[in-house]
């Protein structure tokens, strides 16, 4: 990954005590995927479109907060089973259309499996352009913050 | 899912997205100005900079008021956390989802 775009990267790692291929299962097997997808109470996926190929399409629906329904898409860009999927992510509660790219590496030791989610170019390529990365957001949200402390609201 | 991008997000993220603006922004972090100072800072007419203007308004980044005869503009940096917040989300969003995975996996092995 470009350091670069480390300001607009979400990474996340997480430790499964399973193996890689059971894991890469469960990540690409759109049957499996509606079973796990979702946060208790907040979204649920309901129902998954997958093509697993580079190049392939897929589609998820669900049900977001108040049973508002979501759906989100793109298309595979890397399927290297079992360490590696790689694949583009456009979703319909932006209101400006960013696609972003969203990536699982597996890596298993010693029987269990690091899962780590790497998720860029959140803020848009244009938009990444013109940031010039985020210290200029935190910049002005700390100007901000400081301003109420010194005013004494917060 | 539903707190994840609003339509105020998008506003900011647009208004944001130009240079001149995020350089006027830039401007007032040090403190307020009439519009006819941040106009000297830049090529552009007077016009095409109150464009610009009129646009960080609507976002609700700036905030101005008439002073004798000129317009003082003032930053406020409020909206700029919807963006924040707006990562925060998304962080929050696969940190449920790998908790399901895990959970899923360990659960149906």
């Amino acid at each position: 990954m470009n350091p670069a775009d480390a300001n607009d990267t979400i990474i996340k790692e997480i430790i499964i005590k399973a193996p890689a291929e059971r894991v890469f299962e469960a990540l690409s097997d759109p049957e499996q995927r509606v079973q796990w997808w979702g946060a208790e109470g907040r979204f649920q996926a309901t129902h998954m479109e997958s093509d697993l190929r580079p190049g392939g399409a897929w589609l998820m629906r669900g049900n977001g907060m108040g049973g508002r329904p979501f759906s989100a898409r793109g298309a595979y860009r890397i399927v290297e089973r079992p360490t590696v999927l790689e694949f583009t992510w456009l979703a319909d509660w932006h209101e400006e259309a960013i696609q972003s790219l969203v990536r699982f590496d597996l890596e298993e030791k010693d029987g269990a499996t690091l899962v780590r989610l790497t998720h860029s170019g959140l803020t848009s390529a244009r938009a990444r352009e013109n940031y010039k990365g985020w210290p200029w957001l935190l910049a002005l949200l700390q100007a901000y913050a400081e301003k109420r402390v010194a005013a004494n609201i917060l | 899912m539903a707190v994840l991008g609003q339509k105020q997000h998008a506003a900011v993220f647009r208004v944001i997205a130009d240079p001149t603006r995020r350089e006027i922004l830039g401007l007032l972090r040090g403190g307020r100005q009439t519009v006819g100072a941040i106009a000297g800072n830049f090529r552009m007419s007077r016009p095409a900079i109150s464009k610009h203007l009129r646009l960080l308004r609507s976002a609700g980044l700036v905030v101005s008021r008439r002073q004798g005869a000129s317009s003082v503009c003032e930053l406020n940096a409020k909206p700029l956390r919807a963006v924040n917040d707006w990562l925060k989300d998304y962080e929050a969003f696969w940190d449920e989802n790998l908790r399901k995975l895990k959970q899923h996996v360990e659960e149906n092995p």
